[in-house]
């Protein structure tokens, strides 16, 4: 925390000291000198409070995310989380790389949807180049991204039990996910990071292969969904531990700049698609269904209904999807007039955006990249104290934080 | 564009504005002074007619000669984002007031700021590090903080001895203790 943390212990030095004053000493060693106002009032201890490190490689904390717990017996007073250890510095990798490369540098943040941290930037750079991008090919993206987001809420269901102490459920996610990501592979080439979006269009046209895994699974989607959230929605361990839990009522959402699922949870129907229309979802219908209660359970299920506007999504897509060209031509060396553009998406976890501020040059001058993790990690301070240690993970594994994006 | 939403602006805020009101594609851009930032954008989030309640983004910029903070707003009453670049802090000591007043969420974007940038916000609780560590001394987001990296085009390229490849005999402790303090 501090570089006190770091210098050996000064009982190694003195062996006067007696253990159980270095036991004494080292709870409120741990204490560092505050450097804010939040963190003075955080580090100071109350009567029968305790300060409890949990991470960075604990197994709920999804991905390496280290977290200061202040406990009063079992319950959370307060929560400290400490960001960093996947801290890449992406921005200023893109900021040394051209235009194209720089979309490959923001694939590995959202490693779960990776298509949606594509989508941003490569919307930004084509309003700051003037690239009209094909139609069909917009309708490809739309297709590929409702695709990563069922895949990218089917995991989230098992993670969400799996943090709830049921095992079972991410296995079958897994089984889920699986099929999803063999069939973006078939068309993307990779399983994981597809890299697939370009400024202009996409990497290539949907194959055959894609077409047959997709029209398989299409037929039985709706059934199988069903079957696996039957194994949840009435389990009442999960529905007693998620019910009232970690509740966000719409007014304090807005104030913490919360988007995505976790606002529409809390009451506010706020969908990029809808709200700042982007792509071809003009064309397309769909429901934005929100729930009112805000809490996990609310968080839960709502993710659970969006599933089945992505099959619409998808349906209507294979439907009226045009032929053409998936490519604008669009040069392998750009240099965008000087300019400055925002983009958004709607992605399965909020909003992610990119800003862009072009000089004229090959490489972008400034690359900002919003992460909607980032932003609802804050909420965990905000909806945990006053519950037990086993329920704060349960309260933020309800969020969904990635921490690939979190840490950028 | 959202003609309507600039003229607006152009009413609302016409003489604290350091620039015209900028549009492109979908978004409005206005651009005011550290000293109107508050004003501002309180104003754009309170009044009825505009009404900017969510906060999409928060960024820091270093132009080089001196450093901006971006926030990008939305509102129900525009079909545009709004650009609101607070323009002009100073790059030695940069100061801007928070927006966690109207926005707690703003909280960890502005330590964000801070942590690559060294923008320090007035009246956020809690302008620490978030993502380098609390001992990390610079500012890596910096346009003077250059990436010794030979694959790109930066001005920093070679100049770190850690990039150079060093003979077996030369590669002793002290040697590379030696180099890197030269470097």
């Amino acid at each position: 925390m501090t570089e006190r943390a770091h210098r050996p212990h000064p009982s190694l030095d003195d062996p006067s000291i007696a253990i159980e004053d270095v036991l004494r000493e080292s709870i409120v060693d741990a204490v560092p000198v505050a450097r804010t106002e939040r963190e003075a009032e955080f580090y100071t201890l109350g009567d029968g409070e305790m300060l409890l490190n949990m991470g960075p490689q604990h197994p709920s904390t999804h991905g390496v995310l280290r977290v200061v717990l202040k406990l009063d017996g079992e319950r959370v007073v307060d929560i400290d989380p400490v960001l960093g250890y996947l801290h890449r510095g992406v921005e200023k990798l893109c900021e040394n790389a051209d235009w194209h490369q720089a979309i490959c540098y923001t694939d590995p943040l959202e490693y779960v949807a990776s298509l949606f941290c594509e989508w941003a930037p490569v919307m930004a750079f084509e309003k700051l180049a003037d690239v009209e991008v094909p139609r069909r090919a917009e309708y490809i993206r739309v297709l590929t991204g409702e695709l990563n987001r069922i895949a990218s809420h089917a995991l989230f269901m098992g993670w969400f039990a799996l943090d709830l102490g049921g095992l079972t459920p991410i296995l079958w996610s897994f089984i889920e996910r699986d099929e999803m990501m063999d069939m973006l592979a078939a068309v993307t080439g990779q399983k994981l990071l597809f890299n697939y979006f370009r400024i202009g269009g996409v990497n290539g046209d949907i194959n055959h292969e894609f077409m047959s895994r997709l029209g398989d699974w299409m037929s039985r989607a709706g059934a199988q969904i069903e079957a696996n959230q039957g194994l949840l929605n009435e389990n009442e361990i999960l529905v007693r531990r998620a019910r009232g839990m970690g509740v966000l009522d719409g007014e304090t959402a807005m104030r913490m700049a919360v988007t995505g699922p976790n606002i529409r949870a809390s009451g506010v129907p706020f969908d990029i698609r809808r709200a700042h229309p982007y792509s071809v979802y003009p064309e397309l219908e769909f429901d934005i269904p929100t729930r009112q209660e805000g809490d996990s359970l609310a968080r839960y299920l709502l993710r659970a209904d969006e599933v089945k506007q992505s099959l619409r999504i998808i349906d209507q897509c294979l439907h009226q999807m045009p032929d053409g060209p998936v490519m604008a031509s669009v040069p392998r060396l750009i240099r965008p007039r000087p300019g400055r553009a925002w983009a958004a998406v709607e992605g399965p976890r909020g909003m992610y955006g990119t800003y862009a501020i072009s000089d004229g040059t090959d490489q972008p001058f400034r690359m900002r990249i919003h992460d909607p993790s980032f932003v609802h990690l804050q909420l965990v301070s905000l909806l945990t104290p006053g519950n037990l240690i086993a329920d704060t993970m349960a309260i933020m594994a309800s969020l969904d934080p990635v921490m690939g994006g979190v840490d950028k | 564009m959202d003609r309507a939403l600039r003229s607006r602006l152009e009413r609302r805020f016409g003489d604290c504005l350091l620039a015209p009101v900028a549009q492109r594609h979908d978004q409005t851009e206005i651009r005011v002074s550290a000293g109107d930032a508050t004003d501002t954008i309180r104003a754009l989030h309170d009044e009825p007619d505009l009404h900017f309640t969510l906060l999409a983004d928060l960024a820091g910029v270093d132009t080089g000669t001196h450093m901006q903070v971006v926030y990008h707003l939305w509102a129900e009453t525009s079909t545009d984002w709004l650009r609101v670049v607070v323009d002009g802090l100073d790059r030695e000591a940069p100061r801007c007031p928070s927006v966690t007043f109207l926005w707690k969420g703003a909280e960890w974007m502005e330590r964000e700021a801070y942590d690559m940038f060294g923008i320090v916000f007035e009246g956020n609780r809690d302008v620490r590090r978030i993502y380098l560590p609390a001992a990390y001394t610079s500012f890596p987001l910096r346009k003077d903080f250059h990436l010794p990296d030979d694959a790109s085009r930066s001005p920093g390229r070679g100049v770190r001895p850690m990039e150079e490849s060093l003979p077996p005999r030369d590669a002793t402790s002290a040697t590379n203790l030696r180099r890197a303090q030269a470097g």
